[in-house]
């Protein structure tokens, strides 16, 4: 039972992760019927901004941990935000009338752009976050001894789910993006502003997947030029196990890829843990094709 | 518009004029600059550029300068293939590389066709020399080498029980394979044996289920990324397990990654580094890096492809030609003990590195890597 549920907050601290990622690659589909390859690096270049902004400004040491590590990731968040913008405008504005293949394939060379950009400027070599900035203790409840660092983490990518919920779901902006994705064509005749919705979603996505790098930075300390691969294809599985398209799914899509990739690897076995999480997912698409929260949408002819 | 075009072209023939004229002695150099070995292939690159100006400064070979022509293998197959094609057709005298063995296998026969000296300078796999490839050879020592004393290590220190943990590629799997194999012959226990996945951060899972296997001693067979992750991981669970690792943990990172308190006392197997090896050739070497790149080097496969330019201009010299055949010959036949930057350097018929050439180090408080006699 211990090992049950070490396992499970394991699984939930690094579905925590997956899942705000996976917010970017279902936002920008909804909108845009896109799959932004980029954007798992777009997480690596947060992670990235973030460990330059720690060491160059030295925020912690003029805040405090907390109120300087809040800084940072709302920094890093700004700029990745701002990178986001910017790669649509090069990469996917072009193509917008475009096939929708061009784009896919403009995506694919905007990631190779970035991971390599990162590894020109940061060098080939992992990079690693000061030791010891946030706390490395450990609760003990019940016999567990869960690290503080993985409940912040879990916390963290909940409120920022939570605050985004709101936002969609509230506020006018987010009726627009909302409206948006259900009909570009309609949205406009109604006065809705449907490029700078496009420009929003491209700022809050690779946002909340640089907030996403900052962490992983922060927790595990070691970051490097190609993890945005793996990150950013295990989010893109969450994603769709959720239902592309739908902020809830994303989130819970995350969650649970993180807690089935734990304890497949506790329970069954280590190797063939990405074999399991994948497998879990097949059976899922076969059962709901549009995953577990996805809506029917029909296909207008 | 033409007619600028025409004075361009005119312009840049004058340009290239010196640059074709000027005979130079190519060595090729197939190195990961690209994908998730960059930092060797990078390493290879400064190392090699660094030891070919050496050798012109010194007035050349055969009369002519050396010149380092690079493919980037990308540390993936596919890619390797076409540097290599790309690098058999530029007419050089022999290649150095590369680093990893899946990487190297997709490469060989394309150098052995066209009749190249290919000197490999980390792919440790056994089955690269068991092929009969006339033209290969390599400066790194084998895993069934690595492996034996690895067992050796553990049995010393005498632990019973050994969990085995690789990373599924090639490399690790294989001498995971190998040493688990001759562990069965001894006195010893193996609880353990699994993989995981390469590249990611959390290695938590993994650690607990270990754990509850309840090993004397883990042994790692991966890389050092990994490795750093799993040791940090190790300590923030308050388990104190005793780590050896493969020599694929060689990299001063492998400590910024884990931390100096995690790191310390990690025990794993490598080749000598030249800072351990007392002669001339190996800390010359050191200074000459040292003044140029402001740094010690960090990978020490990176130094034994200085080690495969070093034999393979050796063999050119000694032989007075570029041919492949007499090269071949000379380092099967007439090369021995060769005062290496790891240590002497010998080729039997197979064109493995002959000797005792695997070390034990292990970290000591400060990060350091110390060499345990």
């Amino acid at each position: 039972m211990e090992l049950f549920f070490t396992q499970l907050t394991n699984g939930l601290a690094v579905g925590g992760i997956y899942a705000l990622i996976a917010l970017g690659y279902t936002m920008v589909y909804g909108v845009l019927k896109l799959i932004n390859f980029a954007h798992g690096d777009l997480f690596t270049i947060g992670a990235y901004l973030g460990l330059t902004l720690l060491t160059s400004l030295s925020l912690t040491d003029h805040l405090g941990p907390v109120a300087g590590v809040l800084l940072l990731s709302v920094m890093a968040m700004g700029l990745v935000g701002v990178i986001g913008i910017l790669l649509d405008r090069a990469a996917y504005k072009p193509l917008r009338t475009s096939p929708r293949l061009s784009a896919v394939v403009s995506a694919l060379g905007a990631s190779i752009v970035f991971s390599n950009t990162v590894m020109l400027v940061y060098g080939p070599n992992p990079k690693v976050y000061p030791h010891g900035i946030l706390t490395s203790q450990a609760i003990h409840i019940f016999g567990l001894s869960i690290p503080v660092m993985r409940v912040i983490i879990l916390a963290s990518c909940i409120i920022l789910m939570v605050a985004l919920y709101t936002f969609i779901q509230k506020t006018k902006i987010g009726t627009a993006i909302r409206a948006a994705a259900i009909d570009q064509d309609a949205a406009r005749l109604m006065g809705i502003n449907v490029d700078r919705v496009i420009m929003l979603v491209f700022f809050i996505g690779p946002a909340l997947g640089g907030a996403a790098g900052v962490m992983v930075g922060l927790y595990y300390g070691q970051i490097n030029f190609t993890m945005g691969w793996i990150y950013g294809l295990k989010a893109f599985t969450a994603a769709i196990l959720g239902g592309i398209g739908n902020i809830p799914g994303a989130m819970v899509g995350g969650l649970l890829l993180g807690v089935i990739e734990a304890l497949g690897a506790a329970y069954i076995s280590m190797a063939w843990k990405d074999a399991i999480a994948f497998g879990v997912l097949i059976l899922i698409l076969i059962v709901r094709p549009t995953g577990l929260l996805g809506e029917r949408v029909a296909e207008k002819i | 518009m033409k007619k600028l075009l025409s004075i361009l072209i005119a312009v840049s023939f004058l340009f290239a004029a010196p640059a074709l004229a000027k005979d130079t002695l190519k060595i090729g150099l197939m190195c990961p600059l690209t994908g998730s070995w960059a930092s060797e292939g990078q390493d290879m690159k400064q190392i090699l550029e660094l030891l070919a100006d050496q050798v012109n400064n010194d007035g050349g070979l055969l009369g002519k300068d050396v010149e380092i022509v690079i493919g980037d293998d990308g540390g993936d197959p596919r890619t390797a293939a076409l540097a290599a094609q790309r690098l058999a057709t530029q007419d050089v005298a022999g290649v150095i590389g590369t680093y990893g063995s899946s990487i190297t296998e997709a490469s060989q026969n394309i150098y052995a066709s066209a009749k190249i000296i290919q000197i490999a300078n980390g792919s440790t796999a056994i089955r690269l020399t068991e092929k009969g490839l006339k033209y290969f050879f390599r400066t790194c020592p084998r895993d069934d080498e690595q492996g034996r004393v690895a067992v050796e290590t553990i049995m010393d220190q005498g632990y019973k029980k050994v969990a085995i943990l690789h990373d599924n590629t090639t490399y690790a799997k294989g001498l995971a394979d190998e040493a688990e194999g001759r562990l069965d012959d001894e006195d010893a226990e193996v609880v353990f044996f699994d993989a995981l996945t390469p590249g990611e951060q959390d290695y938590n899972t993994i650690l607990s289920k270990i754990k509850a296997t309840k090993p004397d001693v883990v042994f790692f067979t991966g890389y050092y990324p990994e490795a750093g992750m799993l040791l940090r991981q190790k300590m923030e669970m308050g388990w104190d397990v005793p780590f050896i690792g493969g020599d694929a943990n060689n990299n001063p990172d492998l400590v910024k990654i884990a931390g100096k308190k995690a790191a310390q006392g990690f025990y794993f197997l490598s080749p000598p580094v030249p800072q351990d090896l007392p002669t001339k050739e190996a800390q010359e070497f050191l200074d000459a890096y040292k003044k140029r790149y402001n740094a010690t080097p960090g990978s020490i496969w990176a130094v034994l492809a200085g080690d495969g330019f070093r034999v393979l201009v050796k063999a050119i010299e000694e032989t007075e030609s570029t041919d492949s055949d007499k090269i071949a010959d000379y380092l099967h036949n007439e090369l021995k003990a060769f005062s290496g930057l790891t240590g002497t350097i010998s080729f039997n018929d197979k064109g493995d590195r002959v000797g005792d050439v695997y070390r034990v180090y292990k970290v000591d408080a400060e990060g350091n890597f110390v060499l345990q006699e």
